[in-house]
């Protein structure tokens, strides 16, 4: 491994930051874009969480879980928090996932946003209509529920490769500081 | 795995999920008022969200065009067969128009809507990802005298009412939601019903009227207005035109298929109701 030198850890610090703004700006645009035109819309930001949480600590992962589905509140007007706390849970146990089992690969990502996206549609479907008894709930999970999911799965496809991208050059690559090398050497 | 549970950071998490929960709980007692960091958040992404939806609104546009082509020129057909006829109504309605004036001064029939007050016109903004009912979203708020449960109209008819207003934005529940009842009345025959959305026929942007008596003379092509029974709607604005009827499932009563006069789909911009003649102040009390 490289020995980081204080030049390399400044440049990772903006790097990270530049990182960390993009990640947002993602998610601004995801958020705004939902309320756009009365058409069935992908919900965005559940791959774009699940995109962040694969690549951070389980804590970032929570609030990035929170924050999103705070968003996914705004925009599909639902009680807020609801959406919070679905995908807080499961951003948790995705950063949880992949720093112990899985690989970052758009495999896993795929598989991991179509599995948010069935438990979150179902129950949003599950809470907001079928519990009040309305008549013909069961075509909101022909017209509205499954093409969502199926819209949110095809868009992850979009959002790794750009998650990927934005890694590639502003992710950082595993080196040792000279503290840490000595420390090594020194065990 | 077991070291992450005993960790600080698992405690954290569940401080962070118990606080989510408790903006959940506090959220649901706000009576249809956003919260504060809500209403934050809607303010400094109402350009943004304008800008989005414009965007898209006209991307849907032209898409429509191309795909609806046949569609639009069958109807331009019809139309033009509609125009014929209407003109030869016209003259009987110019008679009658006259004999109505003379009506209007004997029993001083007052112009519609005097006693209405009005907010400024407001733009939509935005429409609710996913919503099966078209709720949308309002460039005014709380700040523009705007409260929850103000009817929400256009020149050509009711549209919904408001149900969450921050201090910059508003959203509105159409009549295509069941979650809205309104109290109407048919203008030609007098049958009374509720008009309250249904999740089929919002499909196809239509609402349905409820609870008509089984002895009713409800035609196609009927108006149907509001009555002022419950205070949340002035009276005699027009909400839509009968296109189907038929008996309830349960046998007791029946329905009307309504085509709402207000094409929801295409608002660009809505007016608020303010204050009215019947108003039951109840409501906005909370």
């Amino acid at each position: 491994m490289r020995i980081k030198t204080t030049r390399e850890k400044r440049i990772l610090i903006v790097k990270t930051v530049f990182r960390w703004f993009l990640y947002l700006l993602i998610m601004l645009i995801c958020f705004v874009s939902m309320n756009a035109g009365t058409f069935i819309k992908p919900i965005l930001l559940i791959p774009v969480a699940v995109c962040i949480s694969s690549n951070t600590g389980e804590l970032q992962a929570a609030f990035i879980g929170s924050a999103c589905g705070f968003m996914i509140d705004l925009s599909c007007d639902k009680l807020l928090g609801y959406n919070a706390v679905i995908l807080c849970v499961f951003c948790v146990i995705t950063s949880l996932c992949y720093s112990r089992l899985l690989r970052n690969r758009l495999i896993n990502a795929i598989i991991i946003t179509a599995l948010i996206s069935l438990i979150q549609g179902v129950l949003d479907y599950n809470f907001y209509y079928d519990i009040w008894g309305y008549e013909d709930s069961s075509l909101i999970l022909k017209h509205y529920t499954m093409p969502v999911i199926l819209l949110t799965i095809a868009s992850a496809f979009v959002i790794y490769a750009v998650f990927h991208l934005i890694n590639k050059f502003l992710m950082p690559k595993p080196h040792l500081t000279i503290e840490e090398a000595i420390k090594n050497f020194e065990e | 795995m077991h070291d992450f549970f005993k960790s600080f950071r698992f405690k954290a998490i569940l401080v962070l999920l118990a606080f989510l929960i408790g903006v959940m709980i506090f959220a649901v007692t706000k009576g249809g008022y956003s919260l504060s960091g809500a209403s934050v958040v809607n303010t400094v992404t109402k350009p943004f969200k304008k800008l989005s939806n414009t965007v898209a609104v006209k991307i849907e546009a032209n898409l429509d065009k191309i795909t609806n082509a046949t569609e639009y020129y069958n109807e331009n057909q019809r139309l033009r067969e509609e125009i014929g006829r209407l003109n030869s109504k016209l003259s009987d309605f110019q008679d009658t128009k006259a004999e109505l004036e003379e009506l209007r001064k004997f029993i001083g029939i007052k112009e519609k809507h005097e006693d209405m007050i009005l907010s400024e016109p407001c733009k939509v903004i935005g429409f609710t990802a996913n919503d099966p009912f078209k709720s949308f979203i309002i460039d005014k708020g709380s700040d523009n005298g705007i409260e929850p449960y103000c009817p929400v109209v256009t020149a050509e008819g009711l549209v919904g009412i408001t149900i969450e207003v921050s201090a910059d934005t508003s959203v509105v529940r159409t009549i295509l939601s069941p979650d809205l009842s309104v109290g109407a009345v048919s203008t030609t025959s007098g049958d009374t019903g509720i008009v309250e959305g249904s999740i089929s026929l919002a499909i196809d942007n239509n609402t349905k009227l409820i609870h008509v008596s089984k002895e009713n003379n409800l035609d196609l092509g009927h108006l149907i207005t509001t009555t002022d029974k419950s205070g949340l709607f002035p009276k005699g604005y027009s909400i839509g035109t009968v296109i189907e009827t038929g008996v309830d499932s349960s046998g007791l009563s029946s329905y009307a298929v309504i085509k709402p006069a207000v094409r929801i789909e295409k608002l660009s911009s809505v007016m608020v109701i303010t204050d009215f003649n019947g108003k039951d102040s109840s409501y906005y009390e909370n």
